[in-house]
């Protein structure tokens, strides 16, 4: 290319003189109490869920839907106050969790037994890859069906399918994280004579553990929504439901004040569980260790 | 251990010198070697997997067939192999996957105009953050398979009861991911963009989008996972009732399974679930890995 192709374009000079010297702007200023009140977050988020709040009582009270297809706020309220009281929502809630955390400890295990297969021989690790790829893409509530057919209606296929939600998920991402682990820590590990167990657990656990995280929160996603709906597949069959079968039940008498406080339950626990279990590990594992800003 | 001593503890252990005269000369160590047929061969990867999924079939095969399991318990991979092959060409099944499918891509596309509104909105103004984090923080730990009950309250029992529940499984984590996403675009491409003079919506997609595309595609994936498990649960759970089926063909997967399954049709079970295993790899597979490879991939922002 020669070099008359390339002009330079360049402006002409000028001065600005419309520009002046600021006038009558307040360099610093004091922030009023409303906006320093208003720069609190919480302030804030606590305003915008009393304003959905209003707003859903509000809509309620004025436009009168009918109560059986959208209870006002204060009935919801109630309502939930009810079955808080009487302990029957708590001991639902429990039913759940006593029943996720089975199928969760189960498929954390298996996850676990197929990973030190996966990562001490290659054979394994095939095994591993393949029937991921395999299991993965298969919602476990469509295993429930089959499930039922072979532990009959009850606890027990719950947790089959429970396990067989975390199970694919937090293998995978594990898996991901362990070949993802950088040689230079695994040779470290393999000079200070570390093999099998000890290896995983001291150099390649630790080292991936952020997407272990990754994998065990996906895990938890999973399980908790199969889990609730397969709850809502027993409301039909046995009467011992967790928190899925109150839902359906009470969506099935048109007792809608208690359907809303069924759901608030799964929110509290799902909020629960995130903000309260899995970022307490969070903050004193991987932030701690500084590999997650 | 912990009763000794600091002073004890940091003394430094020297190990005498010495001189291994065990060692010899390698005498009969191969230094290089052709590989074998076999270790050639086993060196394939796909080779290996496909032969894992040999094995898995070769122990199915067995174990039903020695075991003497019933059928209608376990049946036999030829059966559902069959089984499969008959859905697919006597009792269209296809027409099935279509029926979930064409569901799911409504429920899709509005989920996504939701959520692009709300994190439009996020983006721009203070209030509409705050909203989309609240509002993110308390619907998303919720099952949207939990809201069903709720739809076929307000909606009857259609399509749009299973089009309301599979939003609700989209928009929040769509939204979450995305908002994060742009969040964390870095001040210089922010200022690039407004350098350029680039406001509103072009600021958005012109930066802010291309930035944030890993995240925005991990969020359309997690929606897409919980939007496919929500659809087959609803169409398993209230299948029958809710898509009004008559005809054969009139419902999605699921309810082809929840169907075989009441019918003790085994096989078609199992083959419904190969199925949603099938779309499953081919939507994960077939377009989202494509994406991936076009864009994030390409661009070297993810390897």
């Amino acid at each position: 290319m020669s070099e008359s192709a390339l002009p330079m374009h360049a402006r002409p000079e000028f001065e600005n003189r419309e520009l002046d010297v600021a006038q009558n702007v307040a360099v610093e200023r004091k922030l009023t109490l409303i906006e320093r009140i208003s720069n609190i977050n919480a302030v804030r988020k606590l305003t915008i869920l009393l304003g959905l709040i209003v707003a859903w009582q509000g809509y309620a009270v004025i436009a009168r839907p009918d109560p059986l297809l959208f209870p006002t706020f204060t009935a919801t309220a109630q309502a939930t106050w009810n079955v808080l009281a009487d302990g029957s929502l708590i001991e639902k809630a429990w039913i759940s969790v006593e029943v996720l955390l089975m199928g969760y400890a189960a498929g954390l295990a298996g996850a676990a037994a197929f990973l030190v297969l996966a990562v001490s021989t290659r054979i394994g690790r095939d095994i591993l890859s393949t029937m991921t790829a395999m299991f993965q893409p298969l919602p476990a509530i469509s295993l429930l069906p089959l499930a039922v057919l072979w532990f009959d209606l009850g606890i027990p296929s719950l947790i089959f399918v429970t396990v067989h939600s975390v199970l694919w998920a937090v293998a995978l991402s594990t898996h991901v994280g362990f070949m993802a682990v950088s040689d230079t820590l695994r040779m470290v590990g393999r000079n200070y004579g570390l093999r099998g167990i000890r290896y995983i657990a001291l150099i390649l656990v630790p080292a991936a553990f952020g997407s272990i995280l990754t994998g065990l929160k996906i895990g938890w996603a999973f399980a908790w929504r199969t889990l609730i709906a397969a709850e809502l597949v027993f409301g039909a069959a046995s009467g011992d439901g967790g928190l899925g079968w109150f839902v359906y039940i009470k969506g099935e008498n048109l007792e809608t004040p208690y359907v809303f406080a069924g759901l608030l339950t799964v929110i509290l626990v799902g909020l629960v569980v995130e903000n309260l279990v899995f970022r307490r590990i969070e903050i004193a594992t991987v932030n701690k260790w500084g590999m997650l800003r | 251990m912990a009763s000794r001593s600091i002073a004890e503890r940091s003394t430094l252990y020297i190990r005498p010198e010495f001189e291994n005269t065990g060692l010899g000369v390698a005498a009969i160590g191969e230094v290089e070697r052709p590989l074998s047929l076999i270790e050639r061969i086993s060196e394939i990867d796909p080779v290996r997997k496909f032969s894992v999924l040999v094995g898995i079939v070769v122990i199915w095969q067995l174990y039903t067939v020695i075991g003497n399991v019933p059928e209608l318990m376990f049946p036999t991979f030829s059966s559902t192999a069959a089984a499969l092959i008959d859905a697919f060409v006597n009792e269209g099944l296809l027409f099935n996957i279509w029926n979930s499918i064409s569901i799911l891509l409504i429920g899709y596309t509005i989920g996504i105009a939701i959520a692009a509104v709300l994190v439009v909105l996020g983006v721009t103004t203070r209030f509409g953050a705050d909203l989309l984090t609240t509002l993110t923080a308390m619907l998303n730990p919720l099952p949207a398979i939990a809201l069903l009950p709720m739809a076929m309250i307000w909606f009857g029992l259609n399509n749009q009861a299973i089009i309301f529940t599979l939003l609700h499984s989209i928009v929040w984590p769509v939204a979450l991911n995305t908002h994060t996403g742009f969040q964390s675009v870095s001040e210089t491409l922010r200022m690039v963009g407004r350098n350029y003079g680039l406001r509103g919506l072009p600021y958005i997609c012109k930066v802010l989008i291309p930035a944030a595309l890993p995240s925005i595609l991990t969020g359309l994936r997690i929606g897409w996972a919980f939007a496919w498990r929500t659809l087959i649960a609803a169409e398993l759970i209230f299948g029958g009732s809710v898509l009004g089926a008559s005809g054969k063909n009139a419902g999605g997967l699921g309810w082809v399974i929840f169907q075989n399954q009441m019918d003790l049709r085994i096989s078609y079970v199992f083959a419904g679930l190969f199925a949603v295993i099938l779309v499953g790899l081919i939507i994960e597979n077939g377009i989202f890995r494509n994406v991936e490879d076009r864009t994030v991939k390409r661009w070297g922002m993810q390897r």
